[in-house]
């Protein structure tokens, strides 16, 4: 069925509430509302107030709470309006879903989600424009996928409802509604750590995740135009990562250069880069070269000029073209 | 065992309390406990003590890196222990429940277990002491986090609620967690939804070295159950009858549906906040003389001497019996050794992922 991310998040979710009767959807608004992206939409109507629950504002009881229905036995896919507002749950994500199976031995998991839109070019400012995965992904215990398609989407959420672990689900709000594509209908899963090689070169290998790939797809066109053919890979999976589909293809191909619009510092595409030089060094005919947000809180006037846009894209790739 | 309940009130001003400091009983209603379970009592709350004796005694010999002692706290810890149903309800303690926990079916093996990272340890070792944990005795892990545990407390008993498993959650606190968001995140989101969790407030006035009045501008703790849409409950935490009393109250209101409660229990700690800490630079001794009057385990004895029930003999035998079952249990423990670095990888997800595998290689150099 052709259906935008934000459709396929409804249906994915309405698939899982009829197929486990354990799995719950609980947030701000999730509910009478269907969800401010109407994420969740027409769900309380065909599920009932018992499973698909609105909260009250706080981030930390909507996670602390999950951590807890997770422990039980449900299967709570917790929304955070915003990944802006992740912060006053933040320490139940890090000290509680992290670690509780690891603290406690096995003794205890929570099998939760944690879905967020997220990422700027919406003109919303410092707080509604924010990648946060960082801070997620430096936190050992917690998954974090980031998909950037409508198929991917479904089959990220299904594997991530069905892991006995908390599953960081975030989601290109700018994305939305701006890709229509033809999703299978059955029930089928994405393994997480696994990425995917979206359109295959030999030149260089572009390297991104989440609303960033709409650029970095861009940009591939448009060197294709230049006669350079790009291999372009959705890592779609942050924690853990796809190691062995990254080093095959920049071993292959010598030069890389990886997308991501979070801040510079500790942009997750460091740790790729730093992956990449300890182990295919030899392999490299330039140094991979990170393309990012910048190290500012997010601008509401350059909403658009924050993000990596094809000019700083091929700007980089020129870089290691010519290294 | 007890049958009816008694209503009580909720907000008063004085402290619910039936067994004074002198062991009498001064309530208006008949003991509704025979002979046999008070001497219940009492051993719960002697075996609490000694165990907490044993901490301090291990803690000088080296053998402990870090106690935090609950003497003072006896009466409360036995109190929730018995008034939940073990094995059904779920238990979220703080740092200093390790009375708590034993009571409620914890064995001294598990608990030195874990105190000392041993290979024993059902939570192989993981975190330093005093993090009482049990799956089977649905005990919610510690964590060192204050307050942290309390809005997981509050999804568990959503889920219960939800699934109508007649259980309930029991949160176990001191006053300083009070002052934390997620204390008033949990206790919000359960007054406002029904859930069945039980918030119980173990208040010894201080928060390792900082006074109550610093910490709220309450005159109370449980006063502040009006603000979240559920009766709170002013308890004598010294007094083991009336916190049990009303603890099996309120956990049985949650059970049938009612909702949540929050009881303050008042209690006083003897010792120092935990094995780092000199309490004799913020608290004074006259206080502390004061506070041992009102002790649990002696009111308690008082009153079985006066019925003729407590002998001498009787309590050494009983502390004879628990010591031997902590020696056996410490040997095993020293036995077993520490949990060996091969398990430092496992559970940090169901399965091992590929990075992980490397680093533990890295590590362990297989």
């Amino acid at each position: 069925m052709m259906q935008t991310i934000v459709q396929t998040v409804v249906r994915t979710l309405d698939e899982e509430l009829a197929r486990d009767q354990n799995v719950v959807i609980l947030g701000e608004d999730v509910g009478k509302r269907g969800g401010v992206f109407l994420a969740t939409e027409g769900l309380f109507a065909k599920y009932g107030p018992d499973r698909v629950m609105d909260t009250p504002l706080s981030e930390g009881a909507i996670v602390g709470a999950a951590v807890g229905m997770a422990t039980h036995g449900l299967r709570p896919v917790a929304e955070i309006q915003f990944a802006d507002y992740v912060y006053p749950g933040f320490d139940q994500l890090v000290s509680q879903a992290a670690k509780l199976r690891y603290r406690s031995g096995g003794m205890f998991n929570a099998p939760m989600v944690l879905r967020m839109p997220a990422g700027g070019g919406v003109k919303g400012g410092h707080h509604h424009s924010q990648n946060p995965e960082t801070h997620f992904i430096h936190t050992p215990g917690l998954k974090v996928i980031y998909a950037s398609t409508p198929s991917d989407t479904k089959g990220l959420l299904k594997s991530a409802i069905r892991d006995d672990d908390p599953v960081i689900f975030m989601e290109p709000k700018r994305l939305y509604r701006a890709i229509k594509e033809d999703v299978p209908d059955d029930d089928y899963t994405i393994p997480i750590g696994q990425a995917k090689i979206r359109q295959e070169g030999n030149d260089v290998v572009l390297i991104s995740y989440g609303g960033s790939m709409a650029e970095t797809m861009k940009t591939a066109e448009e060197l294709s135009k230049q006669g350079i053919s790009a291999e372009v890979i959705d890592l779609r999976s942050l924690m853990p990562w796809d190691k062995d589909t990254v080093l095959n293809s920049v071993a292959r191909v010598g030069r890389t250069v990886l997308i991501s619009e979070s801040p510079h510092s500790l942009n997750f595409v460091s740790e790729v880069s730093a992956t990449i030089c300890e182990e295919i060094l030899d392999a490299l005919l330039a140094p991979p070269m990170r393309v990012t947000g910048f190290d500012t809180p997010y601008p509401y006037a350059q909403d658009r000029e924050y993000l990596p846009q094809p000019n700083r894209i091929l700007k980089a790739v020129q870089k290691v073209l010519d290294y | 065992m007890l049958t009816s309940t008694h209503n009580f009130e909720a907000f008063t001003k004085e402290p619910i309390s039936f067994l004074n400091q002198t062991g009498d009983w001064v309530a208006d209603f008949e003991l509704p406990f025979s002979h046999d379970e008070l001497l219940s009592f009492y051993s719960k709350m002697l075996r609490a003590r000694l165990l907490d004796d044993r901490f301090m005694t291990l803690q000088r010999m080296g053998k402990l890196s870090f106690v935090a002692p609950l003497a003072g706290h006896e009466a409360a810890h036995v109190a929730v222990a018995t008034a939940m149903t073990k094995g059904t309800d779920w238990l979220f303690p703080y740092y200093r429940d390790y009375g708590m926990a034993h009571i409620l079916g914890l064995s001294a093996l598990e608990v030195f277990a874990q105190l000392t990272g041993s290979k024993l340890d059902t939570a192989k070792g993981r975190q330093m002491p005093f993090h009482p944990g049990s799956k089977e005795l649905n005990i919610y892990t510690a964590i060192s986090a204050i307050a942290a545990h309390i809005p997981p407390a509050v999804g568990v008993a959503m889920s219960m609620k939800l699934r109508n498993t007649g259980q309930v959650a029991i949160a176990s606190f001191g006053d300083g967690a009070t002052s934390e968001g997620d204390f008033h995140t949990a206790i919000n989101y359960a007054g406002a939804q029904g859930a069945p969790v039980v918030f119980v407030c173990q208040n010894n006035r201080l928060a390792i070295s900082v006074d109550f009045k610093k910490q709220t501008g309450s005159e109370t703790i449980h006063e502040k159950a009006k603000a979240y849409g559920m009766p709170g409950y002013y308890v004598d935490g010294m007094d083991v009858i009336a916190t049990h009393l009303v603890m099996k109250e309120v956990i049985e209101r949650a059970r049938s549906g009612v909702g949540p409660a929050l009881v303050e229990a008042l209690v006083y700690r003897y010792g120092p906040h935990s094995s780092a800490d000199d309490d004799s630079v913020y608290r004074s001794q006259d206080e502390l003389e004061l506070w041992k009057k009102r002790d649990p385990i002696l009111r308690l004895k008082l009153y079985l001497e006066k019925q003729g029930v407590w002998t001498q003999a009787l309590e050494n035998d009983l502390k004879e019996d628990i010591t031997q079952e902590l020696n056996n249990a410490l040997e095993l423990v020293e036995e077993a050794g520490k949990a060996p670095t091969e398990w430092m990888f496992d559970d940090v997800f169901a399965d091992m992922p590929q990075h992980l595998i490397e680093q533990k290689e890295e590590l362990l150099g297989e």
